[in-house]
């Protein structure tokens, strides 16, 4: 079923990102409709890595932190520090996943949540330091250190923003 | 498991003494406080981690009898660098418990890990030292 619903959404052009961005309602409706109409579907893509949505959180942050510091050059010092910390878990994120990254990373355009300010970085990190504390939890022993230091970095960067 | 759980009990050993000599060097009121506040949570880790070795039945190096500073601290700005590299060096050695332990555990550690980092933070904002923070916090540099 899950399967199912990611081959509609490559089908319907979202990135995952986006679509992980979207309600976890509206992901269940496409999953739903999926079932009945896509029985036939050849080859439904492999479960995405537990370490996936972790990554695209990554280039998400990384890509709302550059925009800021685009938009607040006086933030520009603090942020790129960050955006360049989000950009260096991502690298390690997709060699453990054994995935490549997006070219070009993801668009500063990505995905634009919520006001674009130090405060609301803020959010997005403490959010962000969640998901990492979690799948960290319930990472296998080999990717919890690396996990482990995602997820306190973020939190370090929520205290560097306030 | 023991290995990893001394190795962090030793290094929240040397925090504390660390901040007893750090916290003298800072300003009154608010810089002492987050230096005392920081004492204090090495020392709650500290106790904590002596009970589950005890349960372990693992021994324990007895603290040594001196450390060993890496600079000398005469000033603030030597206090504040010497509060980072601690909280540094006690991220380093929790990181290394996590893929030894799971569960409630690991997240204790994940914790220990998270709040050094975020101490480390402040000290470098009041230090002025940038990147305010490291990229990936626990993971020895050299």
């Amino acid at each position: 079923m899950v399967l199912t619903g990611s081959v509609r959404m490559s089908d319907s052009g979202h990135t995952r990102r986006r679509v992980l961005g979207a309600s976890g309602a509206l992901a269940g409706l496409v999953t739903l409709s999926g079932c009945g109409l896509f029985d036939d579907d050849p080859e439904p893509a492999p479960a995405p890595d537990a370490l996936q949505p972790l990554l695209d959180e990554a280039l998400t942050l990384a890509a709302a932190h550059t925009r800021v510091a685009l938009a607040q050059p006086a933030l520009a010092a603090k942020l790129t520090p960050l955006a360049e910390a989000h950009r260096a878990h991502a690298v390690e994120l997709a060699r453990v996943i054994g995935t490549t990254l997006p070219s070009g990373g993801a668009a500063p355009s990505a995905a634009t949540t919520g006001a674009d300010t130090a405060a609301a970085l803020r959010k997005s990190e403490q959010a962000a330091q969640k998901t990492a504390a979690a799948a960290c939890r319930s990472a296998p022993a080999e990717r919890a250190a690396l996990v482990g230091s995602i997820a306190a970095a973020r939190a370090s960067h929520a205290e560097a923003l306030r | 498991m023991k290995e990893q759980l001394a190795g962090a009990l030793a290094a929240e050993e040397a925090a504390i003494w660390a901040y007893g000599l750090i916290g003298v060097h800072l300003r009154e009121g608010s810089e002492q406080n987050q230096a005392r506040a920081a004492e204090d949570e090495h020392r709650v880790r500290r106790d904590d981690l002596v009970d589950r070795l005890a349960r372990l039945q693992a021994s324990t190096a007895p603290t040594p009898a001196g450390y060993e500073l890496p600079f000398p601290v005469e000033d603030r700005a030597s206090a504040l660098k010497l509060a980072v590299q601690i909280e540094d060096g006690v991220g380093q050695a929790w990181r290394v418990v996590l893929p030894v332990t799971e569960n409630a555990d690991r997240t204790e550690a994940l914790s220990a890990l998270t709040d050094a980092a975020v101490r480390a933070t402040k000290w470098r904002k009041l230090a002025k030292i940038t990147p305010l923070t490291l990229i990936f916090p626990g993971r020895p540099t050299a």
